[in-house]
């Protein structure tokens, strides 16, 4: 896995990448690193939860790109995981996008790729619960979830 | 002893490296990897016996591995090499390997990129000139304002004959460079004839007889035609191409190749 990390890396206007797993743990990333691991982590997680709200809105996605004045964050999900991609705004985003592609083929074909990500299996809808989120991410998701119609009560 | 080799073409770079296999008679495959680019060299009883890079096998893949200034390497003992595609003497061959790379460096310190516009120049470098034919017909089109990706492109020919054509012209006193920014800053590269080839026969792989139609309608989406298509959006054309590919592992075949032509597209300029 490292090495398709190593790949993306290379890419002009990359500063880095990791994976997160649907519980938002870092199942590996380039090194050096190219955010804290608790960042990584926290990125992993609300974006996994992202990924929920848009397919329960009937939205799903499977990529989404985060543009910021400083730098841009492409997110590939995987299903059983999320890929993050951290560039500069700049960056040649369809070379990074076929790259991601080429790498996550990759590592579907790789034993050992395969065997890191069952270790991490875990169900992405327990991002969302009434335990780990706060309230007005609660209500909100309630709204979600009843077909975007607050509730009164 | 060479088990488990692995290392840094920065720290050892392959010729010290090589040489330090041929010595210890070794037999065996030398992976290479430098960012997406892979290739391999292999060994036989301490003599070079094949290469890979890419498509390219042979001592053209060894000269151009040889080219790589920093990388991964392993060495893998005793495995053996597919077939033999060098027959020259290691020696031989770093030596052109060295040739080459001098020559590279040659040019690009006249032919920095291909965004350069070249023009004639003013004093005639000495009373008689001599000149073949094919360089004249290149002369008598500097107009001194297309670039010479412009040039390359309208006559159909590859950058890298261009470059080395202008690299001639210009030791012969006969053009000047000028950098692109002073002259047309607004004028982008263009994919040129060479690009569309390539794209053309990926797409038949890839997805049959229909390539010529998918490409033309692909980039009119973009806003673009052939002749005008701009090599920073070579891309973003090959992205949305690839989106019409159903099955994913012609999808990824695709994406392989075009990454690989978009790779040499960036070292050539």
């Amino acid at each position: 896995m490292e090495k398709g990390l190593e790949q993306v890396g290379a890419l002009p206007g990359v500063g880095g990448s990791f994976l997160c797993d649907n519980k938002g743990e870092v199942i590996v990333s380039s090194d050096p690193a190219v955010l804290a691991t608790v960042t990584m982590s926290t990125i992993g997680r609300e974006v996994g939860r992202v990924f929920v709200a848009l397919e329960t809105a009937k939205q799903p996605a499977d990529r989404i790109d985060f543009v910021y004045n400083s730098w841009r964050l492409l997110a590939q999900d995987m299903r059983t995981a999320v890929f993050f991609v951290v560039c500069q705004p700049e960056v040649d985003m369809a070379i990074v996008r076929m790259t991601v592609e080429v790498v996550i083929a990759g590592w579907r074909k790789d034993a050992n790729a395969q065997k890191r990500l069952h270790r991490h299996q875990a169900e992405r809808a327990a991002l969302v619960s009434r335990a780990v989120l706060d309230q007005g991410s609660w209500s909100s998701w309630t709204v979600l979830t009843s077909g975007g119609q607050p509730s009164l009560g | 002893m060479a088990e488990g080799l692995t290392g840094s073409l920065a720290q050892l770079p392959l010729v010290d490296l090589l040489k330090m296999l041929a010595a210890g008679g070794q037999t065996g495959r030398l992976e290479l990897t430098s960012g997406l680019d892979q290739g391999a060299v292999y060994l036989a009883h301490g003599e070079l016996v094949h290469a890979e890079s890419d498509m390219i096998t042979g001592e053209a893949a060894f000269v151009r591995l040889a080219g790589w200034p920093s990388g991964q390497f392993r060495f893998d003992p005793q495995v053996q090499a597919p077939r033999r595609s060098i027959e020259k003497p290691m020696d031989r061959l770093l030596a052109d390997s060295a040739r080459a790379a001098s020559e590279r460096e040659a040019l690009r310190r006249v032919v920095p990129n291909m965004d350069v516009v070249p023009r004639l120049a003013k004093k005639a470098p000495g009373p008689t000139i001599t000149i073949d034919g094919a360089d004249w017909e290149l002369l008598a089109s500097v107009d001194g304002e297309s670039t010479a990706a412009q040039m390359a492109s309208a006559r159909g020919i590859e950058d890298i004959d261009m470059a080395k054509t202008l690299y001639r012209l210009k030791l012969a006193g006969l053009v000047e460079m000028a950098m692109v920014q002073a002259a047309a800053p607004q004028q982008r590269a263009l994919a040129g004839p060479g690009f569309f080839q390539a794209l053309t026969s990926a797409i038949a792989e890839a997805m049959g007889p229909l390539a010529e139609i998918i490409i033309d309608d692909a980039v009119e989406d973009l806003g673009f035609n052939r002749a005008t298509f701009p090599r920073d959006a070579v891309a973003a054309l090959a992205e949305r191409i690839s989106g019409e590919i159903r099955e994913p592992e012609k999808r990824v075949r695709f994406q392989q190749t075009m990454l690989q032509l978009l790779r040499a597209g960036q070292q050539a300029a």
